[in-house]
């Protein structure tokens, strides 16, 4: 168990830049994830923090000890690869105990090691097979016997739960889950998979070019993202985002647009009159009927029931937007159709900065 | 229309096997012929009527070869030559090729591109040059410097074999085994060396074979008995005034004996190390 802090990391190949000055905190037992779409530097900062690429510059320190310039054995992390990277001419109690064999294990702590991170991922009964001969699932255990066997200060995963099928992959999530929950071993997970970050991070690192967009715990990057990128790329159906302008009104300030009047609330002093795009997640918007308090006023484009819910896209004064209502909701193509959305749960952004507005 | 399908279809086997039978005994032909001749009489080999099958089998040709000539000194220094060659092409070669596949490094293609370029010079070439630099340093006539000499042109072909291998080895397995604790290099010998076994294999025995059978160099830069090698010895029993067939055959069939030998023994890995890849996604 460690913290881990980064520092300024940066990282260039060459001309290019890939990691621009990357600052993160991660408290003992913490649980990072590394969030963002393909190419926007996540993987190379696990493996920046593995050891297994080198910094530009900044510093990396695990518990205290700064680690930039010790080879990956000598950091006490363990990995679990996207493609689980299990030896594939070892057995699979030796695939577990390899670590503790390179540092010099006596053969009988070893094998009560092995037997002990094999129980906790009921995998006892494979441990003669070769991993040729093993399911996606079971190969996946095998992985993380690997990692927990040693021990180590810090977990890295790097898209670990990508290569199985959906079914398993919800399987191996909680596994995930109630391995951090009983190790207490501080994590550091790379996904593009939004909902593994939401349900297992206590920290999210969104990246996207490099830069780290916003970090912060799951429930803020949900509720209240830094900026539109952050607010587009968590959460689906995505969040809504409509093109508007913020105006003062009788009962404070209101966000108006073509059939849409928004009552933001109380005075707001922090605000001023301008462009704004209002960001509304598609589950807070109530169906209401016909009522003149309602704050949007449109008409419905598609119905689409998912079974828990049903996605209601609606055309507002020319904008389209999604709603999740209740699976019960009945109705049709070209029907009217009104809302009202909690003025609290909303976010504006400005349209240039994409930045978000507080208040 | 179901009949013509099924005669053009016949035609078409018929062809195939004529041609491959074909090919086969022009491969197989030499073979069995100086087989047959190993095993004749010497007077039963120079005869006004060709005599395919020999009448009466005799080892005499054998026991001549091994007995009354120098020929036992002659496959001692082709193993010897034979075995230093490959074994400076799997240390040296094996390191150099890993790290063509794995590491970062200015002018890594061109070097890459260098050892294909030499490939494309005739031997005959090098030669002289070669000749030059062995008498310079001393190697002239020494199974060392022979086995030198074979390394310089056989260990680019070694490197871009054993490459192509490795590449195929996935990264991730030597970054999860620096990880459990192994530096660089042992995470390559434990881990990438196992995978890459038949492939391994199946360049040594290329190498092997080719400075098995190498004869250009051999009969250049050697000029003693203390370091000449079979195919060099073979021809120079070869007369002004006599060719001993029997005893040439005989000297054949025993050179290629090692060859087949090493072939039954690593076949199995040979063929996988040459398919690999294939079947595998």
């Amino acid at each position: 168990m460690a913290t881990l802090s980064l520092k300024d990391v940066r990282k260039s190949y060459g001309s290019v830049q890939v990691l621009h000055g990357i600052d993160i905190e991660l408290e003992d037992g913490g649980f990072l994830v590394l969030l963002g779409p393909s190419g926007c530097g996540k993987s190379t900062l696990l493996n920046i923090i593995a050891g297994l690429d080198e910094t530009s510059s900044g510093d990396i320190v695990i518990g205290g000890r700064s680690v930039s310039n010790l080879p990956p054995k000598d950091r006490n992390i363990a990995m679990v690869f996207q493609s689980y990277a299990l030896y594939p001419t070892m057995s699979v109690e030796r695939n577990i105990g390899f670590g503790l064999e390179m540092r010099g294990t006596s053969v009988d702590r070893r094998r009560e090691a092995v037997a002990r991170a094999a129980d906790m991922l009921q995998v006892t009964h494979l441990l003669d097979r070769k991993p040729a001969n093993l399911s996606g699932g079971q190969r996946q255990r095998v992985a993380m016997g690997r990692a927990i066997v040693r021990d180590p200060d810090l977990f890295l995963f790097d898209e670990p739960l990508s290569n199985l099928d959906a079914k398993l992959r919800v399987e191996m999530r909680t596994e995930i889950k109630r391995l951090h929950e009983r190790l207490g071993t501080s994590i550091v997970y790379v996904t593009h998979d939004q909902i593994e970050a939401m349900t297992l991070a206590t920290k999210v690192a969104v990246m996207k070019g490099g830069y780290i967009q916003q970090l912060a715990d799951p429930r803020t990057i949900y509720e209240r993202p830094a900026n539109m990128f952050v607010a587009g790329f968590i959460g689906s159906p995505a969040m809504n985002f409509l093109r508007g302008r913020l105006g003062r009104g009788k009962s404070g300030w209101q966000f108006m647009a073509k059939d849409i009047c928004l009552n933001l609330g109380r005075s707001k002093e922090k605000l001023e009159e301008q462009e704004v795009i209002l960001g509304v997640r598609p589950e807070e918007f109530k169906v209401v009927h016909h009522d003149i308090a309602a704050a949007f006023h449109g008409k419905i484009d598609v119905v689409e029931p998912t079974g828990p819910d049903t996605m209601l896209t609606s055309l507002i004064g020319g904008q389209s937007v999604i709603a999740r209502v209740g699976p019960r909701f009945a109705g049709r193509y070209g029907d009217d159709v009104s809302f009202t959305v909690d003025p609290t749960s909303v976010n504006l952004f400005d349209p240039q900065t994409k930045l978000r507005i507080t208040w | 229309m179901f009949k013509s399908n099924r005669s053009r279809r016949l035609a078409a086997d018929i062809l195939t096997y004529v041609v491959l039978c074909t090919l086969a005994a022009f491969c197989l032909g030499p073979m069995v012929w100086m087989f047959l001749t190993s095993l004749k009489p010497e007077a039963d080999i120079v005869t006004s009527q060709m005599q395919y099958i020999p009448t009466h089998i005799t080892f005499e040709n054998y026991v001549a070869i091994w007995t009354q000539s120098n020929f036992p000194v002659l496959i001692t220094n082709s193993l010897i030559v034979t075995t230093v060659t490959v074994a400076i092409c799997v240390v040296t070669g094996t390191l150099a090729a890993y790290a063509f596949s794995r590491l970062v490094f200015r002018g890594r293609n061109n070097i890459m591109l260098g050892y294909l370029l030499i490939r494309m010079f005739p031997a005959v070439m090098m030669i002289i040059p070669l000749y030059v630099m062995m008498r310079t340093v001393g190697l002239v006539d020494s199974r060392f410097g022979l086995a030198l000499a074979y390394t310089s042109f056989l260990l680019p072909l070694f490197v871009w074999m054993l490459k192509g291998f490795f590449d195929a080895a996935p990264k991730e397995l030597e970054s999860a085994a620096r990880i459990d604790g192994s530096t660089r290099l042992g995470a390559m010998v434990r881990i990438v060396l196992p995978l890459a076994r038949n492939g391994l294999v199946a360049s040594s025995v290329f190498i092997a074979i080719a400075a098995w059978n190498e004869f250009i160099f051999a009969l250049m830069l050697t000029t003693g008995q203390g370091s000449r090698t079979w195919p060099v010895g073979l021809q120079l029993m070869v007369g002004e005034f006599q060719l001993p067939w029997g005893v040439l055959a005989a000297g054949g069939i025993l050179s290629i004996l090692p060859v087949m030998l090493l072939f039954a023994v690593v076949q199995r890995a040979m063929v996988q190390g040459l398919t690999a890849g294939a079947i595998k996604g």
